[in-house]
């Protein structure tokens, strides 16, 4: 027992020559782009126009109710993306446009026919008067 | 920015049919803005009245937003805050979206409104459908465009 502490120390293990050991880290691991589609939060890629601004400005200046269905489907949109939801963003986008555009055209088309009404009525009045 | 790496080259470049759009909204609202700092709407008759007022004789949350773009455009912030305070509120908004979509028609990745807390957004629908109501209540006379 007492003559083992003289024996001399065994040989270091030869250096592994290749696969073992402290080799390069396995390919893919570590930290790379979370999943698309994750459980939770926005998803990655570019998220749908809201038309926010088509919004605000024909419930501002159209002075139409239309703009503010067009603020909701702007709101629905964001809220749906940050579930998830993409297929319920894109649609409420869709839908967003849509309000905005008929906001538009019933204002022009309003304010043309009023227009119209207000010319005729100048005119009516000036014959008569 | 691995975002920027999972889109197409396209998407960094300029987006030239985005380019004539955006003119063509810069070039309206500055008409417009020029129009309505020259013809002052405070006077009768050089504007239409506005058909849901002539209707319903209530003030819409757009009422005097014609008055208060003419005194903003004069500098008189005081006056354009007692037609339309929204409506004042509302233009360095526009203004903003403005420059974003002229930077996304010159290829740059400006924040998008879709990226705004979704709870902002419906803030922004209370605030106008509690403007519109209260403007037309008699003590709330600050808010109304008389």
């Amino acid at each position: 027992m007492s003559d083992q502490g003289s024996m001399p120390p065994p040989p270091p293990p030869p250096p592994p020559s290749g696969g073992g050991g402290y080799g390069a880290p396995p390919p893919g691991g570590g930290y790379g782009p979370p999943p698309p589609g994750g459980g939770y939060g926005a998803p990655q890629g570019a998220p749908p126009p809201n038309h926010l601004v088509w919004a605000i400005l024909t419930t501002l200046f159209c002075c139409l109710p239309f703009g503010i269905v067009s603020i909701v489907f702007a709101a629905q949109v964001n809220s749906k993306w940050a579930a998830g939801d993409v297929a319920g963003a894109h649609e409420s986008s869709q839908k967003a446009r849509r309000w905005a555009m008929v906001s538009a055209i019933v204002g022009i088309v309003v304010i043309g026919l009023y227009l119209v009404v207000v010319l005729i009525g100048g005119l009516a009045s000036n014959s008569t008067a | 920015m691995s975002l920027l790496q999972h889109l197409p080259a396209s998407r960094l470049r300029p987006r030239r049919r985005e380019v004539l759009p955006t003119a063509a909204v810069t070039a309206a609202a500055a008409g417009a803005a020029t129009v309505l700092a020259t013809v002052d709407p405070n006077q009768a008759g050089h504007y239409p009245g506005c058909p849901f007022l002539l209707v319903s004789g209530l003030y819409c949350p757009g009422c005097g937003s014609l008055r208060a773009v003419h005194d903003l455009m004069h500098a008189d912030i005081a006056d354009a805050l007692a037609r339309n305070p929204l409506a004042v509120v509302a233009v360095p908004f526009l203004l903003c979206a403005l420059g974003a979509a002229w930077a996304r028609a010159l290829g740059r990745r400006p924040p998008s409104t879709t990226s705004v807390p979704a709870p902002v957004l419906w803030g922004v629908l209370v605030v106008v459908l509690a403007f519109g109501v209260l403007r037309n209540v008699p003590g709330w006379s600050w808010l109304s465009p008389a």
